[in-house]
């Protein structure tokens, strides 16, 4: 009968563990404070390397960094100045692409989806969930404008999220963008002002 | 402040403003809220569902007490004896009061609800694990608990476009509750920041207090001297950490301001502004 109870209804066993139960449970929470405390949740390097992201077109960022030199906010123009650092627009491929490269066959790809007038079916790599606040705009501030950190070696900057991209053909991520990767960083670089509250990013 | 904080400092963790409290305010968000301009008609309850991604439950589930509706507008009769009409309906909007001594907080197995630098009694969804503990030591009754999967239903297909990207959908098993519209002040601090300069007043606005018709809802930073909601406190002798035993006493009819439940000493954020009556 007790057996039967208890596979009818899971809670009332745990009930009937009482002091027992209480104990445990106060043993779970000790522990999982001090766990917490630790930060010590970013996966060593190496194994949280993401999944090849399929582009439309396989975007070469060696070529465009190592090679020409172009700075990441050449084309990501957006993450000085909002949350997002955006994808450029296919006009700001074209600018050079209409007489650079032309009979390359990735750049014809994309010379038919600007005449069709349809933007390439871009994917996004790095995804943080939707439950974070992070804003591009701060961290650049933060970390070159106010720093007055040469704006021409930003992808220095950049490679702290995104790896080095100069020696990547389409981004694939390598950092694991956890909240453990997040929170050691923002605990090192207190004095610069990184916030430690969890409203900060959590919303 | 961080979980680090609360760690290390636990014990001094329930310390009131009357001692100090235990942080470095960067700023303390305040409502005043004057109940002789409310009309009771919803507004700011409506706006806060549009705002903050809340759930419409339905008849049933309301009725069973489970509506997440985080402003409320409580509704009573002056005269109660008398039929309807001359009833007089009072109302009182109620939302969470982010007490600066708040009871939610250190009952929290597991530290989902902690005192932001800004004065707000903060939930983080993805730490809180549903124990209720925090809502049934509320004395306001304004902490809402997801008891379905309320998201497969709320927003039947093209209405999932109306959902606000500044605050996450909450699922079943998590508690929730006006949070001061903290993506609001977040987007303004942040504006802020990029320009290198302060908060200014009135900068920040909860959906609440711009839905409202009469302007009843005043929302501003009570460590700003200049701001409307300082003034209106400091006008009405209402302070932080101050429990006015004397005021009622008193019968000065101008100091209409009060806090709910002041005498429990949780240091409510919200001061209600009394309605005036004829007296019949």
């Amino acid at each position: 009968m007790a057996v039967k109870n208890r596979l009818i209804n899971p809670g009332a066993g745990f009930a009937r563990a009482g002091f027992a139960g209480m104990l445990f449970l106060a043993m779970l929470l000790v522990s999982s404070m001090a766990m917490a405390a630790k930060y010590d949740v970013v996966p060593p390097s190496g194994t949280h390397k993401g999944e090849d992201v399929p582009q439309p077109i396989e975007f070469p960022h060696n070529t465009h960094v190592k090679d020409n030199g172009i700075n990441c906010m050449y084309c990501h123009t957006y993450a000085r100045r909002s949350k997002v650092a955006g994808i450029p627009p296919t006009s700001k491929c074209m600018g050079c692409h209409k007489v650079i490269a032309t009979d390359k066959p990735r750049i014809q790809q994309l010379t038919k989806y600007w005449e069709d007038k349809e933007p390439p079916p871009w994917k996004k790599v790095h995804d943080v969930p939707d439950f974070v606040h992070f804003t591009h705009e701060k961290h650049l501030k933060t970390l070159v404008f106010d720093r007055e950190f040469p704006v021409e070696d930003v992808k220095e900057v950049c490679a702290f999220c995104h790896g080095e991209l100069e020696n990547m053909t389409v981004a694939n991520k390598v950092k694991p963008l956890n909240m453990g990767f997040c929170v050691n960083c923002h605990i090192k670089n207190k004095d610069l002002g990184a916030p430690g509250d969890c409203w900060k990013c959590h919303k | 402040m961080s979980l680090d904080n609360i760690l290390n400092h636990w014990s001094d963790y329930r310390k009131g403003s009357e001692e100090g409290g235990h942080h470095d305010y960067e700023h303390r968000w305040a409502m005043a809220i004057n109940l002789d301009l409310c009309i009771g008609c919803n507004a700011c309850s409506t706006a806060c569902y549009a705002e903050n991604n809340l759930a419409v439950v339905g008849k049933e589930r309301f009725e069973k007490g489970q509506a997440m509706h985080w402003m409320r507008i409580e509704r009573y009769w002056d005269q109660q004896e008398l039929e309807h009409p001359e009833q007089g309906a009072s109302f009182l909007p109620m939302m969470c009061q982010q007490c600066g001594a708040a009871t939610c907080e250190p009952v929290c197995p597991v530290a989902a609800t902690y005192h932001t630098p800004d004065g707000l009694n903060a939930q983080v969804y993805n730490r809180c694990i549903g124990s209720r503990y925090c809502s049934n030591n509320c004395p306001f009754r304004v902490r809402y608990f997801n008891f379905y999967s309320y998201y497969e239903s709320a927003w039947p297909e093209p209405m999932e476009q109306q959902l606000n990207p500044d605050i996450s959908v909450r699922d079943k098993g998590v508690m929730e509750k006006c949070t001061f519209c903290v993506q609001r002040i977040r987007t303004v601090k942040d504006k802020a920041f990029m320009e290198d300069r302060p908060v200014q007043d009135g900068e920040v606005v909860p959906a609440c207090a711009q839905a409202c018709p009469t302007s009843a809802i005043v929302f501003g930073d009570t460590m700003d001297e200049g701001s409307m909601v300082s003034k209106l406190w400091k006008k009405h002798q209402v302070e932080r950490g101050v429990y006015q035993k004397t005021r009622h006493a008193k019968k000065n009819a101008d100091l209409r301001g009060y806090r709910i439940f002041e005498d429990l000493n949780v240091d409510p954020s919200v001061m209600y502004l009394e309605r005036v009556r004829e007296d019949i």
